[in-house]
């Protein structure tokens, strides 16, 4: 039986402040940059971001919190929000005075603070990265395809959530140490010099002088913080902290120049090195690759050797993980309704295999999972990766976490994942180390800067906007109260009503699709070229491999392997819409063309009638039914071919992706109505699974049609949710029948599954709205069952009992 | 498979149900066919019972009248159809006047649910050849691989349409599927018999010892029942036993020491004993193919569950509560 252990008192504590403490915008880092930048307006490119970050790392606040042993935070106070203004400012500006007041992730602001930003924050405006990157953009975009829909830049505030999306490379920082990188980078000057910087070479000799400017900057970081460490011992009555504090010094003395010794010594430098990272440019996204893999050993040698229990590893590890837990960024109220929930997305891969095949999991796999369940954290966010021998204790650890927290970790299938890499051309064993990052995006654990898509601004592309252009003629017409006025945007394929076969109506859709998968790559090649002069990675590069061989940044394309990313959204919605025109207008002759256009420009009203068959007798994805099935395959392929074409800025081929985290809700607000039944507004179909409540078949049924689409060719990661009640997998062989499941669905083709064992909360929603929780399966009593499909009074016990077992 | 074999048997199906996981082991399909002999007033599938076609209303899909413009009463040539109760729109708290179906008139012919697009309306009980529901089940057989699964045939009592039965579970043995058949085995040794070869577990209900009490209640004497289970296990086959916890008719501790003791007798054939709890759930099922409500029961107390599963632990036997 799978077992909690116990939590420690100090655990408890922090896990007790993480939940009660408001957060707090910090203006540390904002004070430094600021003052950095207009000091220094003679420094370009990468020796003024070099410059800047040695600059933080020499003056930021150190904070060693009474609490604490793993230490490091951009900011004072615990939990607060450092700024990171470079990147985008406008919108702070405008909405400095209501982020205590607003309805999402509330941050305080010190008074003297605010009028600090408010004093300086126009600096910002013209000198951010948005603004850059809002005039580095095509003409043709803002005069002839803004306001398509199908990718959402707009006009003006590109750039909120800029360079996300990346893992650095943590074996150098555990096992060499950065004091050896510094080493390299002064050498390759040296080399350089000594030669005579020619040709191109200006640039490789400024990315050395980065490296060497930053490496030496965190070296000096951490042993401020081994400075204060020492400070606090002095004056500390408490022997037992005394003491930790005088180790955690002598640690932070020695870590990030030299390899680590010891499994807190790991922790920290990659915890401090991560926090590194962060200062640099960014807090959104940035992954932590595979924990397990790179500290592992460290955890093991001392367990074996006696220096730590097993209760302590335990504890190093939850605070660890509480440290990740804790970090915050500041967005704007809108950014912040598409990602609630102070989150940083912070991913960290678990398990998986080795460069040889064999299975990788160790002492630190099981642990972060304890970490997660015990003290319910939905961030870090964890992935674990399956493979065809994960142990049977690594399975049950899983899939109880999962069960005590939501959705955490989620699950992704190797040999899907690996192939997906290998038919980029990717070698196996370097395919094997591939780890998550920030949703679910495949990248090869510190040899791979990916951009999945999320370095920042990158837009989704939302296929149902773009079945609207090929229906439309290449104009969304935005028939929603408050929507934009229409304009002419894609390739002018004709109306529904002209059209006579459904091969008209596919080749449509295509048109628009290549068109805008093609300008979805141009603008993200265009805005590349602004984060290779203003946003370059030197510290991130020290480690990445391939970058310090080539003196290339990672924005130039210096690592190893490189990708480009993006998401599309709403492929359900597509896969029925274009099965329903098919059944409707051409296979039962329900309706014409015109009437069915009509329909969807009326929101469906005075066409009640044609709704109601359409939603109860067509066939809808989900329900393995070849007809309806056959058209997701359609949608999936003719995107990921279109996307798939484009070519990046650092020499490699654009890889589709299908993980629209809550955004197919957002977006789904400003996508008219859908020949699928889908009103205006509502939301889109979440990652690859069908229409919501339109998988009335179980849950084999719509496993079966997911897996009707070749997965490994969405190299940029695919998301399925399924959800089930706890009681569903109660009982003898529960977790195993689970097991089962994903099993069947990894082996047949499917990438990643997330599970949802739903709460009562959920259930009394479900009550609430029966029509959008038709497919979550509940045990009822000796049976399964749908548990809208149980009547009131049944349900308000089934909502009780959970109460009870949760 | 007998594809375009004109005497290939159809059988007459209820339900099918996907992730079915107290139906024998592993993940299984579970295959319900329709009628049986018996009328046990615990029932939990009403529908299951009668072999005919019959029209159901489920009151929660019904979107009103209003809505839907009449489409059911305009439908119905024999006037079954009136205006019935309403229920509240959670969405706009207006009331939606659903529909009242008078049994006594309506023929189950079925031209109302054909035009119900919400599926409000419906036929319960479908059609399917032996080959079609073989093709149907293996559609899920990945599950069942790795689940150690597989399929189980219940009704209803399957026994009714043995010609199917038989070849439906033989189609299933020839791909290699593991089945279980769920039955009350009230039926003729003979027609039990047919389907030993191709059916790897039996889901078997034992639901009183004493015959005129099984009698009185589900209207059908237990001798059948007890002797075919018996050349079940003098047969070789496997048996789950299944005991439907009864208030107020099996579920006392004298019943259930005679059960146990049969059970003992019965030998290495019984794998296991499944105690499944009387539940109030199916009661509102009834309300969709008639007006006439069925009488409830209190569910026995886990802590009652529980002693009896002690109890019948104590001969010896592997049980499970659900």
């Amino acid at each position: 039986m799978y077992q909690n252990v116990p939590i420690s008192e100090r655990v408890k504590y922090v896990r007790n402040l993480y939940r009660t403490t408001r957060p707090k915008i910090d203006i540390s880092r904002y004070r430094l940059i600021t003052e950095f930048y207009q000091d220094n307006p003679q420094l370009v490119g990468i020796l003024k971001r070099s410059k800047n970050l040695r600059n933080l790392f020499e003056k930021m606040p150190t904070p060693v919190r009474d609490h604490e042993i793993i230490v490091g935070y951009p900011g004072v106070e615990y939990r607060c929000s450092p700024l990171f203004p470079e990147n985008s400012f406008a919108w702070f500006l405008n909405e400095i005075d209501t982020l205590g007041t607003r309805s999402v992730d509330q941050y305080d602001l010190d008074e003297e603070d605010k009028e600090y930003i408010k004093q300086t924050g126009q600096f910002w405006v013209k000198n951010c990265m948005s603004a850059a990157i809002d005039a580095i953009y095509p003409d043709e975009y803002y005069d002839d395809i803004l306001g398509n829909g199908v990718l959402n830049y707009r006009d003006h505030e590109n750039c909120q959530n800029p360079i996300g999306h990346y893992c650095g490379n943590f074996w150098t920082v555990v096992d060499r140490g950065l004091g050896s990188v510094l080493e390299e980078a002064r050498a390759k000057k040296a080399e350089l010099l000594e030669k005579g910087i020619q040709g191109h070479d200006g640039r490789r000799f400024e990315f050395y002088r980065a490296v060497e400017i930053v490496t030496e900057g965190i070296i000096i970081y951490t042993k401020r913080y081994a400075a204060e460490c020492l400070r606090q011992a002095e004056t500390c009555e408490d022997p037992k902290r005394k003491a930790e504090l005088l180790s955690m010094a002598d640690s932070l003395n020695w870590i990030m120049e030299n390899p680590c010794r010891n499994y807190y010594e790991a922790l920290q430098a990659c915890y401090l090195y991560q926090m590194g990272m962060i200062l640099d440019a960014q807090l959104h996204g940035i992954s932590y690759g595979r924990l397990d893999q790179y500290v592992g050993k460290y955890a093991e040698k001392d367990i074996a050797e006696g220096r730590l229990t097993r209760e302590e590893a335990q504890e190093l590890t939850d605070m660890f993980i509480l440290k990740i837990a804790e970090c915050n960024k500041v967005w704007s109220e809108r950014a912040t309704r598409t990602g609630p929930g102070y989150t940083s997305g912070q991913l960290i891969t678990l398990g998986g295999v080795d460069k040889d095949g064999n299975d990788a999991s160790n002492v630190v796999t099981y642990m972060v999972l304890q970490s997660s369940a015990r003290l319910k954290l939905h961030n870090p966010p964890l992935a674990l990766r399956i493979h065809d021998n994960t142990p049977e204790e690594l399975w049950e650890a899983g899939l109880e976490t999962t069960k005590q927290v939501g959705g955490v970790p989620c699950f992704e299938y190797d040999n899907v994942a690996i192939e997906s890499f290998l038919r980029r051309g990717i070698p196996l064993e370097d395919a094997r180390n591939y780890c998550l990052i920030g949703c679910v995006e495949p990248c090869i654990c510190g040899s791979e800067f990916s951009n999945s898509g999320g370095d920042g601004n990158n837009s989704y592309t939302i296929l149902p906007n773009a079945l609207w252009c090929a229906i439309n003629n290449g104009c969304n017409p935005f028939t929603f109260p408050g929507g934009p006025e229409p304009k002419s945007t894609g390739p002018k394929t004709g109306y529904l009503y002209e059209m006579k076969s459904m091969d008209e109506v596919l080749a449509a859709y295509k048109t628009q699709i290549d068109f805008f998968t093609k300008w979805q790559v141009s603008m993200v090649s265009c805005y590349e070229y602004v984060y290779g002069i203003m946003t370059p990675l030197p510290l991130l590069s020290a480690t990445m491999e391939g970058c310090m061989e080539q003196g290339l940044d990672v924005m130039w394309g210096g690592a190893k392997y490189n990708g480009a990313g993006n998401s599309s959204i709403g492929h359900g919605n597509v896969a029925d819409s274009l099965n329903i025109i098919d059944q409707v207008c051409f296979r039962d002759k329900i309706a014409t063309t015109r009437e069915l256009y009509d329909a969807l420009m009326a929101n469906w009203e005075g066409y009640e009638d044609l709704h109601q068959y359409i939603m109860g007798r067509c066939k809808h994805f989900g329900n393995n039914d070849p007809e309806a099935d056959k058209y997701l395959k359609f949608v999936a392929d003719t995107y990921s071919e279109g996307i798939t074409r484009g070519w990046s800025s650092r020499n490699c081929s654009w890889t589709a992706g299908c993980w629209p985290v809550t955004l197919n809700i957002a977006l789904g607000a400003t996508v008219c109505a859908t020949p699928d039944g889908r009103k205006a507004g509502q939301p889109m179909s979440d990652g690859i699974s069908p229409v919501q409540s339109m998988d009335k078949s179980g849950p084999f049924a719509t496993i079966n049609s997911i897996l009707k689409f070749d997965q490994s060719n969405y190299a940029n990661g695919t998301l399925c949710n399924m959800k089930f009640h706890p009681t569903a997998l109660q009982g003898e062989g529960g977790n195993k029948k689970l097991r089962a499941v994903m099993e069947t669905y990894f082996k047949n083709g499917g990438m990643e599954l997330q599970l949802n064992v739903v709460s009562a909360e959920t259930l009394r929603k479900a009550q609430e709205k029966p029509e959008e929780y038709q497919d979550l399966v509940v045990r009822v009593a000796g049976f399964s069952a749908y548990f809208v499909e149980v009547y009131k009074e049944a349900q308000d016990d089934l909502i009780r009992r959970t109460e009870l077992a949760i | 498979m007998g594809t375009g074999n004109v005497q290939e048997p159809v059988g007459r199906l209820y339900d099918i149900q996907g992730f079915s996981v107290q139906d024998g082991p592993g993940i299984r399909t579970t295959a319900f066919l329709k009628g049986c002999p018996l009328r046990c007033p615990w029932c939990h599938s009403p529908e299951s019972q009668l072999y005919k076609k019959q029209l159901s209303w489920m009151s929660m899909r019904c979107l009103g009248v209003d809505a839907c413009k009449s489409r059911c009463i305009n439908a119905c040539t024999k006037g079954a159809i009136e205006l019935g109760q309403t229920r509240k729109n959670i969405v706009d708290d207006t009331d939606i006047q659903m529909i009242h179906v008078k049994r006594d008139i309506c023929d189950d012919c079925g031209d109302c649910a054909e035009k119900c697009y919400a599926e409000a309306l419906y036929i319960c009980g479908k059609d399917y050849t032996a080959s079609e529901l073989t093709e149907r089940l293996m559609q899920d057989k990945n599950f069942y691989d790795t689940s150690g699964g597989g399929v189980t045939i219940s009704g209803g009592e399957p026994l009714m349409q043995i010609d199917f039965v038989e070849q439906v579970l033989k189609n299933l043995k020839d791909n290699g599927i593991h089945t279980a058949l769920d039955t009350t085995g009230y039926a003729k040794w003979e027609v039990l018999e047919r389907t030993t070869p191709y059916t790897d577990l039996y889901l078997y209900d034992l639901k009183h010892m004493d015959s005129k009490k099984h009698e009185a209640v589900v209207k059908v004497p237990n001798e059948p029942i007890l002797e075919n289970v018996q050349k079940l296990a003098a047969n070789g086959n496997k048996l789950q036993i299944r005991i439907p916890v009864i208030p107020l008719f099996n579920h006392d501790e004298d019943n259930i020491r005679k059960t146990a003791e049969f059970c003992t007798k019965l030998g290495d054939a019984v794998t296991m004993i499944q105690l499944l709890p009387y539940h109030n759930l199916g009661v509102m099922k009834y309300l969709r193919i008639s007006d006439e409500p069925v009488a409830e029961a209190t569910p026995p107390s886990d802590e009652y569950m529980e002693k009896l599963k002690d109890i019948m632990s104590g001969y010896g036997l592997h049980v499970t509560i659900h």
